[in-house]
């Protein structure tokens, strides 16, 4: 074979890789995405702050200066059985009334498609994430859980004011974070409780259709953190319970049923 | 090989050197540069130079000098303190003796402050005017304060521009030996960024490198617990050990028949939200026992006289934060035993090695002299 016979050949078989024209294309990429949006509500209206204009199950007129809280673990649960946990970016989530930022969480996890029949998350952190340190910057730093009482991170601050027996208005600082078992109080302590609890959303099931992003609220009824099965009275358990088990874990069975889904 | 003429000599490369701030342990990963001002070790090197220049006033007659080391002075963590000669119980005042409107505040890790500076944070990243949103701007705003310098800009930077070994100082951190107040704010901002306390007493118990004594530890359990005196959730602790925050607190020092919310400096005035009537950032308490007088205005000149405060004579008001909670029994009420422990502990956060770092302090020699 003569030498330019080889360079046609070769030119030939280069061209037809560099312009061929057959070749078929990717697949597009197919990706659903989840957005959480976080809202307020008191007694189905949006939450209005800084005014003394609630009154709880206990007969106490209260106001709403400030929510912080997170939430972890948050699983959507296929209808065929299997679940999916938002983890793959982040799996703790902060929101703060004073910080829109935190108000819409961008899931960064592609969700496969179908049918989801319920979503539940974790309140707080559970105790085998919440640990010390892992939050160096604000916001979520200054929610710390103090060594001495558990270490970790508050699941949440509500604080806020109500009217007393005395009338007066005096601030309660409703947080809940890891309870301590003293053996003498305050100064003695002989366990941790971990207050963390599973919440599953009610009426949660949606369909996630292929190529799509779909929206979700989650709700906090704050009212019910005071209502149902405890009746929680700010006059009994006075401004501030990080030291009191026996309050948050009231706390803890009132708030089974304070969030709610809207799409 | 087509040039024809003489070689021109190539101008010399702007090329600063990036300075990179180490962080310390438990301390937050995220700073507060602007990123029109990048930290460079010439940038810091004019900036210090300048810190301590009192030239920077714009004049030279040694009556009128005055610079931002005439009041911030490192051994007393560049605050003032109580016992200055001059600022008598710490109550500064400007060169013409017109007195600064509130006290000073610490000097210390405001690379970490996103969330403002001055008692109401009015110098922040939200504030629709650039020219008020960061650490440069208190600069310049220094220079030109009535309270402070009294000067003008362009005084300022044409005394500065006429000082032999600025020029050359300014071109190796910015590029030109063209001096500007831009400049000036800029360097002196990046030196201030370089002050950072992280070796005090409760550092090293942090790290596991020394033990606190039982008043101390005793101390630190009052200052994080609720039922104790329960300041961690303004002044950090274990998990924030920036000791602040940096919000903005109305911590029930007055009530709303004394007139004192009509401070034109206090929160509400940046926000306009009547919640933050009378409140003011929450000071770091690093070296907090060198840095009285205490609160915006100063009120109380020792850290016993805070403690007591805290204890006993809180003051309500519809303004006061919510975490306030013990607002009604005036206090929380601590022992003369608590007090103490909670005093020892608050010392711990005394750092001796940022309150005579060299590095801080100032330079052997100006530009001009030999």
């Amino acid at each position: 074979m003569s030498k330019n016979i080889i360079n046609i050949i070769l030119l030939t078989l280069v061209s037809t890789a560099f312009f061929s024209c057959k070749e078929k294309p990717d697949p597009p990429e197919v990706e659903q995405h989840i957005v959480i949006n976080f809202d307020f509500k008191n007694n189905g209206e949006y939450l209005e702050f800084d005014t003394m204009m609630y009154i709880n199950e206990a007969g106490n007129h209260y106001m709403v200066n400030e929510i912080q809280f997170f939430i972890s673990d948050v699983i959507l649960h296929n209808s065929d059985g299997s679940e999916f946990l938002i983890d793959d970016w982040k799996d703790i989530h902060y929101v703060d009334t004073d910080v829109p930022a935190t108000h819409n969480w961008e899931v960064f996890d592609n969700i496969p498609a179908g049918e989801y029949e319920k979503v539940s998350f974790t309140f707080g952190i559970s105790e085998e994430k919440n640990h010390s340190f892992m939050f160096p910057n604000p916001p979520e730093r200054d929610m710390f859980w103090p060594e001495f009482l558990g270490g970790g991170y508050h699941y949440m601050k509500l604080n806020g004011k109500w009217l007393d027996d005395n009338q007066q208005i005096s601030p309660f600082d409703f947080h809940m974070g890891i309870g301590q078992i003293y053996y003498s109080y305050p100064d003695s302590i002989t366990d941790f409780v971990q207050n963390a609890y599973e919440v599953v959303l009610p009426n949660s099931s949606f369909d996630l259709e292929e190529n799509s992003t779909k929206n979700i609220s989650f709700i906090m009824n704050v009212e019910k953190w005071f209502e149902s099965p405890h009746t929680y009275d700010h006059n009994i358990w006075k401004g501030y319970i990080m030291q009191n088990q026996e309050a948050m874990n009231v706390a803890c069975e009132n708030g089974h049923d304070v969030f709610t889904i809207g799409f | 090989m087509i040039s024809c003429g003489e070689d021109k000599p190539e101008p010399e490369p702007f090329q600063p050197t990036p300075y990179q701030i180490e962080v310390p342990y438990g301390f937050p990963t995220i700073f507060n540069i602007p990123e029109d001002n990048p930290m460079t070790v010439e940038g810091i090197e004019l900036g210090r130079y300048l810190f301590y220049d009192g030239r920077m006033s714009g004049r030279t007659h040694p009556d009128s000098l005055m610079s931002c080391a005439t009041c911030h002075i490192q051994a007393n963590s560049f605050e003032c303190g109580i016992n200055h000669p001059e600022y008598i119980g710490g109550f500064t005042h400007g060169i013409t003796g017109k007195p600064t409107p509130h006290v000073m505040l610490p000097m210390i890790n405001l690379v970490w402050n996103s969330y403002g500076y001055l008692w109401n944070g009015f110098v922040s990243k939200d504030n629709p005017n650039p020219n008020y949103r960061n650490i440069e701007a208190l600069v310049w705003m220094g220079i030109v304060a009535e309270h402070e310098m009294n000067s003008d800009t362009n005084l300022a930077k044409e005394t500065i521009q006429n000082i032999p070994g600025y020029p050359e100082l300014f071109k190796k951190a910015f590029g030109s030996e063209t001096v500007t107040v831009k400049n000036m704010s800029k360097a002196i901002a990046q030196f201030i960024r370089t002050l950072i306390s992280a070796n005090s007493k409760f550092d090293k118990y942090m790290r596991g490198e020394v033990q606190l004594t039982q008043s101390e530890l005793s101390g630190f359990v009052l200052f994080t617990t609720e039922e104790g005196a329960d300041c961690f959730h303004c002044h950090g602790g274990f998990g924030n050990p920036m000791f602040t925050t940096n919000l903005f607190y109305n911590n029930g020092k007055d009530s709303l028949f004394t007139g004192q919310f009509e401070d034109l400096r206090d929160r509400y005035h940046v926000t306009g939200d009547p919640m933050d009537l009378g409140a003011y950032k929450a000071t770091t308490l690093r070296n907090i026992e060198l840095t009285g007088p205490y609160m915006h205005d100063g009120r109380f000149a020792t850290l016993d006289d805070v403690i007591n405060f805290y204890s006993h004579d809180l003051v309500w008001s519809p303004y006061v934060n919510p975490l306030m909670h013990h607002i009604n029994n005036q206090g929380v009420q601590l022992t003369p035993q608590e007090k103490a422990d909670l005093k020892a502990f608050i010392q711990t956060l005394r750092d001796d090695e940022f309150l005579t770092n060299p590095d801080f302090g100032p330079p052997d020699k100006f530009p001009d002299e030999e």
